[in-house]
């Protein structure tokens, strides 16, 4: 058990540390890196002696936790409808919920910006016609509905995870103490679920706080600084760009993202309350809602219109026409299928397709195949320095990708061994900065299966592997194939920090979406984000059907 | 970094000179393209649209068989990575073709070895590099106001940029952030030669009227849709766009200021010879008319992209910005932009 820790740690301490460290030393030195020069405070002086920065993370504190207050809200009300109820139809809303997470945020921000720009914005123009005020997207609250919408599918995928494995026991008992519905699930099941909530929230603040996608699209317009654009303005697009700069501003994320999980930790010390799998035989029942099945549809497909179908329906129109414009009857008649059969021809397409598939399967299993000897140590054992081991998973996650893929540059690019500028960098890169979302999946299941039914079966003589595979791997399944959900769609379309990684000759599809959207080509670039929508909306279907916990009676 | 390259040059595209642009010279030509293709490929890194760069591409494959790899990233994407694979030790690029601005810092970091191709013979000499690193200005990027013509037409567009402080603008136009976009920059502080006293007060009340989005593209994107009427943004997008049916045209703006793209070879290169030979065929005649042809402003007398009245505007190329140069605008004019 010990060996499985040190071995477990190296890696993870590797992939965490190295770039980390990096970063650090870029942050503390007057010279770019891989030139020689002296240590100094200068940027951080630079950072953080002006006024405006302070404004600025007040600023990016509004807008990350109103974005993952909305995030947790969808998401939350989408999974227990989806997962703990017979609302018609929840196995075809499971399915479309993750579709958003397979869309590039870019993309879905543009959408947004299309459904609710104050001139032309689809919503507005019919709230207008009903004589409503347009709402301005190109605003604060414009941007956390956004972000709040884009991180949603994020949180559904791990709050769901932990409904499906939650023992539904507690929410029968509640319902026969005479409680409502909505009373349990308020009294009962978001308690219970309140690691995967918090962790969901984490998460979420964090990335938002890191996004540059929707900040590029509502803030600049708006006129609203936040520390992504900030770091863009002054370091990014700096001449020449100034990577020193943009490290001292990821250490100082770096620091904000230790505090939270922090935080966490302390919130969720206590793991043994929320154990709700034990050896007692369950089997997850679904809450009967009699005539308000209807009413719980009804509310998922209005989420899912949120999150999924307008800005879907955006970028499908966008797909089929020369240019996207507000549509009328002219429209119909530009219909054309030309964005397609470019797809279709182009060798650039198929190669990007190919390789991006081949990371999203591989690295996710890798992920989550770390992902689970990391959460196994850090929920199951005593073993020391576990703690430090989920901080490690942390570290590279608090970094903006773009900063993240400048550490891995500087470090990966002196390794003797040839890995710069092949898909390997890639595939390191991805498992190394979202290693938590497959870690936050596996950990929230975990602490909620009771020890009892590993130490059975121990007692009855299986050995530590044996035990792991027909005993601890079923009742974590679903937990697994979540984080494997989430992992394969991200690496499906990940594109901020393989910008920075890739060569043409390795060019997968995030940085192939990227470069059709600044060529202009947005007919070329929908239609591929359809194409990968339904690639990845299969590898989430085969992860589902993989999932599905067989229970013998 | 002001220099007198421009105003030569200017006076060059007035038409006085005839240019006699001759397809790549063929001493030692046999020699070079038996190396190159030996070498097996050439990787060239840029901030040319992929769609017109292919036009080129293929003209090059065509010709020599020699496979390119291109990578594509907005200029300053360009910059930082060609800077920091060379800091690094690994240099992957053959070749580099960029704005002017972005080029000569790299030039002046030292990460471009020199060459001479034969095609650059047929150019001004006033547009050729003295030390021999970057090529002359193969293509002009030009910015104006371009409109959209569904929603603005033709008379009651602007007339002159003066004209977008007009109220009934205000909130109706579209430019880059010249804080997070360094040509939207350039062009700004070059504006300060062309209009003199009145400079300081426009700038001041065009950051009033104007809203700010990422790039250039976003810019002409949010014109098309029709989110925004007029927006600051290329030219050649008229043609681009408007090929495939956008409902776009641009403002005669006398004169219309241009930014220079120029293409240099590695240092250390690993595919030298292929990446002489590509750069050889770039800059030729063949590779000029091609650029043209997809929509492109470049150095060839009585040769225009087929956009409507280009071969009527006063072209006058912008001076690059130096590092130091641009910090000091950004504190000066960039912040007016950044007040809500």
């Amino acid at each position: 058990m010990v060996l499985a820790a040190i071995g477990i740690g190296i890696i993870l301490a590797f992939l965490a540390l190295y770039p980390t460290a990096m970063l650090f030393y870029g942050s503390v030195s007057d010279a770019p890196l891989g030139v020689p020069g002296h240590l100094t405070l200068a940027y951080y002086r630079a950072a953080y002696g002006d006024p405006n920065t302070y404004r600025m993370i007040g600023n990016s504190f509004v807008f990350a936790a109103g974005a993952a207050a909305i995030s947790l809200v969808v998401a939350g009300l989408l999974a227990w409808i989806t997962v703990r109820t017979d609302a018609p139809g929840r196995a075809l809303f499971e399915l479309v919920a993750v579709v958003p997470n397979v869309l590039p945020p870019l993309l879905t921000a543009t959408a947004w910006v299309l459904l609710l720009s104050p001139r032309i914005g689809l919503i507005n123009v019919v709230a207008q016609r009903v004589g409503l005020p347009p709402f301005n997207v190109y605003s604060m609250p414009g941007m956390i509905f956004v972000e709040g919408l884009i991180l949603a599918p994020l949180a559904y995928l791990i709050v769901s995870a932990a409904l499906r494995s939650m023992d539904p026991s507690l929410e029968e008992a509640a319902r026969v103490a005479g409680s409502h519905p909505l009373q349990a699930a308020r009294r009962v099941t978001t308690p219970m679920i309140r690691p995967a909530l918090l962790a969901a929230g984490l998460l979420n603040f964090v990335r938002a706080l890191e996004s540059f996608d929707t900040p590029s699209i509502i803030a600049i317009p708006a006129r609203i600084e936040v520390f992504t654009t900030k770091v863009a303005r002054e370091a990014l697009t700096a001449y020449p760009p100034n990577h020193n700069l943009a490290a001292t501003y990821a250490m100082s994320l770096l620091g904000i993202a230790m505090v939270l999980v922090y935080v966490y930790r302390r919130l969720t010390a206590r793991t043994e309350r929320f154990v709700t799998i034990s050896g007692r035989g369950y089997r997850p029942h679904a809450i009967e809602l009699g005539p308000w099945q209807y009413v719980a549809s009804a509310g998922a497909i209005l989420l899912l219109a949120l999150i999924v179908l307008l800005p879907f329906c955006v970028l499908l129109l966008t797909s089929l026409l020369p240019f996207y414009s507000v549509p009328t009857w002219e429209t119909v008649r530009q219909l054309t299928l030309k964005h397609y059969a470019f797809l279709l021809t182009s060798d650039r397409v198929a190669r990007a397709l190919r390789i991006s598939t081949m990371l999203a399967v591989a690295g996710a299993t890798l992920g989550m195949l770390l992902a689970s000897a990391v959460a196994y140590l850090t929920v199951r054992t005593r073993v020391a320095g576990r703690g430090v081991l989920e901080l490690l998973t942390f570290i590279p996650w608090a970094f903006p990708g773009t900063a993240l893929a400048i550490g891995l540059l500087w470090g990966y690019v002196r390794l003797p061994v040839p890995i710069y500028a092949t898909v390997w960098i890639l595939l390191i890169a991805y498992v190394t900065r979202f290693l938590p979302y497959g870690l936050r999946a596996m950990t929230s299941t975990m602490v909620q299966v009771h020890t009892d039914l590993e130490e059975a079966s121990r007692v009855c003589g299986a050995g530590l592997l044996h035990t792991f595979r027909r005993v601890l791997f079923p009742l974590l399944r679903p937990g697994f194939m979540a984080g494997w959900a989430i992992l394969a769609t991200i690496f499906m379309r990940e594109f901020s920090t393989s910008l920075f990684l890739y060569t043409p000759r390795s060019e997968p599809v995030g940085p192939l979406l990227y470069h059709l959207w600044i060529d202009g080509l947005h007919g070329r670039m929908a239609a591929l984000g359809v194409v990968v929508s339904l690639v990845s909306v299969v590898l989430v279907a085969g992860a589902r059907r993989a999932s599905r916990t067989q229970i013998a009676d | 970094m002001r220099d007198s390259i421009s105003r030569a040059l200017l006076a060059g595209i007035a038409g006085v000179m005839l240019l006699a642009l001759a397809a790549p010279a063929a001493q030692g030509q046999a020699d070079l393209v038996g190396v190159a293709k030996r070498e097996g490929r050439v990787v060239v890194y840029g901030s040319m649209e992929s769609d017109v760069f292919a036009v080129i591409q293929k003209i090059f494959e065509g010709q020599y068989g020699i496979p390119v790899d291109y990578f594509r990233a907005s200029s300053n994407g360009v910059m930082d990575r060609v800077l920091t694979e060379s800091r690094a030790g690994k240099p992957l690029y053959d070749a580099v073709l960029t704005n002017r601005s972005p080029m000569m810092i790299l030039k002046t970091q030292g990460v471009f070895g020199r060459y001479v191709s034969p095609s650059y013979g047929s150019y001004p000499s006033a547009t050729r590099d003295p030390d021999d690193v970057l090529s002359p200005s193969y293509r002009q990027v030009v910015v104006s106001i371009l409109y959209n013509t569904r929603l603005v037409k033709a008379e009651d567009a602007p007339k002159s940029l003066a004209d977008l402080l007009d109220p009934k603008w205000k909130g109706k136009i579209v430019m880059p952030d010249p804080n997070v976009h360094t040509t939207t920059a350039v062009w700004l502080a070059n504006l300060e030669s062309v209009m003199g006293a009145q400079y300081r007060p426009f700038v001041e009340r065009l950051a009033g009227q104007v809203t700010l989005a990422e790039s250039f593209l976003p810019v002409v994107q949010k014109v098309i849709v029709g989110e925004f009427p007029l927006g600051i943004t290329y030219v050649k997008y008229v043609y681009i766009f408007g090929n495939e049916g956008a409902p776009l045209d641009y403002v005669r703006l006398n004169p219309v200021l241009a930014e220079a793209h120029h293409v240099a070879i590695s240092a250390k290169a690993p595919h030298p010879n292929a990446a002489r030979l590509f750069v050889d065929v770039f800059t030729s005649r063949l590779g000029l008319l091609a650029l043209a042809k997809a929509g492109e402003f470049v150095l060839v007398p009585g040769v225009y992209p087929s956009i409507k009245d280009a071969e009527k505007l006063r072209i006058v190329l912008m001076d690059d910005l130096s590092e130091q140069e641009l910090k000091q605008f950004r504190d000066q004019v960039g912040s007016l932009f950044l007040k809500r």
